[in-house]
Formats: structure tokens, sequence, C-alpha cells
């Protein structure tokens, strides 16, 4: 009962701080309201997490735990994103679990190298192949815009604007959701169907409760960037998170987002991209699952000994 | 819903283009109106410049609540709302050369006349290719022809207005007032063409807006 709790957290905590990945571009460029977001927020993410299983797969056969193991992986990822959110470093949920498990998966013994150096591996290239494919976009849109009279491109924008979000909420359900949903689906303590609708009703529950306020913060810092931009980074990573997704690898949309906007920000002038605070996320990135895995291997290895 | 009323293939969109179509067809009637009034010399016309002054306000406000009730991108609504205002200072900078020749109670010597006729007639013309060059947005033809061509005849009304000025300074007028308004006529008539010519660079910024 008590890993469900904990993967609950988790999953409102995601929905907390995923939510404006998915609309914080929309809301923040005023295309639809924070209300109709949520909304769509919830039905496609409910969809992601009820038709996709792979992303559960892997990150269930990362190492075959107990459900004392499987609790104290989750309480070290809620604790790790709880305390990284309220420090405002960025943290992927599913690196703090991935890592968690693999730190219990190592201490007894049951981790396997080949799942999650693919894994590591699927982190490299997917905020690579998002800054790749946003470039991609931004040129190829670039030059379809220019051919079409400016209410048409407003429209289009407005139209693929909506689209790009709905594919981001129902990577969110299939990838995000998923990891965090994996140790209770893999160890037996919930049913995938059951684990789906409790953890997207948590997510929706902790977008609509606390979800606003990250909306509002990315969305003011979004419109910096012009509607062309904001739109090829999110597609982009919405794409790639996707690709992944069908893979079966877990990878995190905030730092795909991140690749995108990157990639942009390459094509306007290197000047444009914020070195420094590239430097503090690349840290996170690395630094957040090292820290799950070092703080659950020693638990673990602690309560082995016990 | 905004979501639900966004996607219905835009409509709040459609009703903002239609008041914008609206708003530059009232230009290009106050010009047409203002010129043949200048022509007759019939105050009644003068008065109707005023009232499509009036007309203009009111489509002004009716973008402006359509435009910040969500219409368009937020990225466009700053620029179309100032195409707006743009547009009114068009029919506002029309009434006060109205009033400024009503005030005048103005009796203009032939050659004077004449070439404020020209003036007019130009804004007549700079009218129309603001309205085409509006419609350019929406179809992507003919726009970059027309302001092309709105800024060449806004220099016409430059070398118009040097010539009125040096006609100007020789006449003599009875009182300061008299001078002074009839200054204030000529300023206004020939500023008309530069308020077109703003308006039209709106336009041209629009165009590019979201590439």
């Amino acid at each position: 009962m008590l890993s469900e709790i904990v993967a609950s957290i988790i999953a409102f905590s995601i929905g907390s701080n995923n939510t404006s990945n998915a609309f914080g571009v929309p809301v923040g460029c005023g295309v639809i309201s924070f209300r109709s977001a949520i909304l769509l927020i919830g039905i496609f993410v409910t969809l992601g997490s009820l038709t996709q299983r792979k992303v559960l797969e892997t990150v269930g056969s990362i190492a075959k735990l107990n459900s004392t193991l499987i609790l104290v992986v989750l309480v070290v990822s809620a604790g790790m994103i709880v305390l990284l959110n309220w420090r405002k470093l960025p943290i992927s949920s599913h690196q703090a679990i991935i890592g968690s498990m693999a730190g219990a998966g190592f201490a007894v013994g049951t981790a396997k190298f080949g799942i999650l150096a693919s894994i590591i591996m699927s982190w490299v290239i997917s905020p690579a192949g998002a800054m790749v494919l946003a470039i991609l976009v931004y040129i190829a849109l670039e030059r379809v815009l220019s051919r079409v009279p400016v209410f048409f491109a407003e429209r289009l924008i407005y139209v693929m604007l909506i689209l790009s979000g709905i594919l981001v909420a129902y990577n969110t359900g299939a990838n995000e959701l998923a990891a965090a949903l994996a140790p209770v689906v893999s160890s037996g303590l919930l049913p995938h169907f059951e684990a789906s609708v409790v953890g997207s009703a948590s997510l929706f529950a902790g977008a609509l409760l606390l979800g606003g306020r990250v909306i509002e913060t990315v969305g003011k810092n979004i419109t910096t960037l012009d509607p062309l931009s904001g739109f090829s980074a999110q597609s982009s990573a919405g794409l790639t998170v996707f690709l992944f997704t069908v893979l079966g690898m877990p990878v995190s949309t905030t730092y795909c987002l991140i690749g995108g906007i990157v990639g942009v920000g390459l094509l306007k002038g290197v000047n444009t991209v914020r070195v420094k605070l590239i430097k503090k996320i690349v840290s996170m990135w690395v630094l957040s699952p090292a820290l799950a895995f070092i703080l659950t291997y020693s638990i673990a290895k602690v309560m082995l000994l016990g | 819903m905004r979501f639900l009323r966004r996607f219905s293939f835009g409509r709040t969109e459609r009703e903002v283009v239609e008041l914008f179509r609206r708003h530059m067809n009232t230009v290009k009637l106050a010009c047409e109106v203002f010129l043949k009034a200048l022509e007759t010399d019939d105050k009644g016309l003068f008065n109707q410049v005023c009232e499509l002054e009036r007309t203009g306000d009111r489509i002004r406000r009716e973008i402006a609540l359509k435009l910040y009730g969500g219409a368009f991108l937020p990225a466009m609504r700053g620029t179309l709302y100032k195409l707006a205002e743009t547009v009114d200072e068009i029919l506002d900078m029309l009434e006060d050369t109205a009033i400024d020749y009503l005030r005048l109670n103005l009796h203009l010597d032939e050659e004077l006349r004449e070439m404020c006729v020209r003036v007019a007639k130009i804004n007549v013309k700079m009218s129309r290719d603001l309205a085409e060059a509006f419609d350019g947005l929406k179809s992507g033809e003919g726009l970059e022809n027309r302001t092309v061509k709105i800024r060449t005849r806004e220099k016409e009304v430059d070398i118009l207005r040097n010539r009125i000025y040096e006609k100007l300074v020789e006449r003599e007028v009875s009182s300061y007032w008299e001078g002074k308004i009839l200054s204030d006529f000529i300023d206004h008539l020939v500023y008309v063409s530069d308020i077109i010519e703003d308006a039209a660079d709106l336009i041209q910024i629009l165009n590019v807006s979201l590439r």
C-alpha cells in the first residue's frame, strides 16, 4: 500500500512539474487557456499510460526487487524529486527512479547492465536528437511559412502548437508516468490498468493544483521565444520522446525540450544560448541519477547487512 | 471554451479581418468624400468626413475588444492593434483637416486649391493601395507592390507640400488666426499621406511577424 502511495506522490509531482512541458508554450502564447490545457493533459496522459507498456516493461526489467526494496526505490526517488524541486534544480523523475532502481539492483546483484547501458545511451542521444530535429523543423517551417499568407501561417502555428502539446501530454503518460509506475507494476503490487488509472489521476491532480504556477513561469520565460521557435523546440521534443517511447526507452521530455531550445538558439546564433545555464542543467543531468544510485545502493546494502 | 472557439476555424479572426476591411473602406470613403468636398467647396461633405471619423472610432474599439478577447496569436495582436490605431489616426487627421477648412471658412485661390486637390487625389489613391495591401495579407499577393506604390506616392506629396509652402509664404493673411488655421489645414492635409505610409509599414511588419 505504501509503495502505491509513494508512486502516486511521484505521479503528482510529474503532474505539477511536467504540465509545462506539454502546454507551457501554448498557454504562454495565449493559444489555449490553463483550464483547457489541464483537460487535454488529463485525457492524453491517461491515453498514453493505458496504451503504451514498453517503457514500463523496460524500467521494470532493470532489476528484480522485492517489495521492501521497491518501497526504498520509490521513497528515495520521491525524496529526491521533492528536495531538488524545492531547491529549484531541474530534475527528471525517471532519472531519479532509474538511478534508484539500478542502485538497489546492484546492491542485491539483480541489475541488468545491458538494459541500463541502453537507457543511459538514450539519455545522451535523445536531447541531441531533439536538438538536431528542432533545427530541421525550424528550417522547414520557415520555408513553408514564407510561402503562405500570414493569416494562414498564424492558423497553422496555432493548430500545430495544440497538436504538439497533445503529443507531449501523451508522451508524459506513456513515458514519464510509465517509468514512475514501473516499480509497482513490475513487482506485481498493482496491475497495469489500475496503476495507470491511479497514476493518471494523481498526475492530473498535480497538474490541476500546482501546474498553473509552473506553466506561468515557463510561459513567461518561453514567450521571449517567437511562436515558430517555441513550436520547433516543443514539437521536436515531442517527436523524439515519442520515438523513444515506441522503442521502449525512458527519456526525459524536459531534457529533450532543452535540447530543442538549444537547437533553435544555435540556429539563431551561439550567443543566444546561455552556456552557464546549460552547464547547470547538464551537471544535474549527471548528478541526479548518480545521487539516486548511491543513496539507494547504500540503503539497500545496510538493509542487507541488517 | 476559448480552445473550442479558436478551433472553429478562426471565426473570431475572420471577424477581425472583416472589421479591418471595413476600417480601410471607411478611410477610402473618407478620402474620396474629402476630395469631392474640396473640389466642390461643399460644407455638408466636410461634415460627412467627421461622421466617418466616428464610424472609424467604433470599428477600432470593436477590433480592440476582439483582439484582446483572444483573437490571433499574441505575437501578432500588438501589431494588429497598432494598425487599427494608425488607420484610425488617418481618419482623425482627415477630420482635423475638414474642421480646419470649415473653421477657416476658407477661400483658397485657384492655384493653391488645385495643389490641395492634387494632394487629396493622391490620398485617395494611397487609401485604395492601403486597402489592397491589407487584402494581400490574406491572399499573399500584391502586398509588396502596393507598399512600394504607397511610398512613391508619399514622396509625391512631399514634393507638393514644398511647392504649397512656397506659394503660402507669398500669400497675405488678414489675421494671425487666419494664417494659423491655413497653415494647420495644409499641415494636416499633407500629414494624411505620412500616416497612410506608417500603416503600410505596419502591414509589412505583420507580413513577416510569424516568419
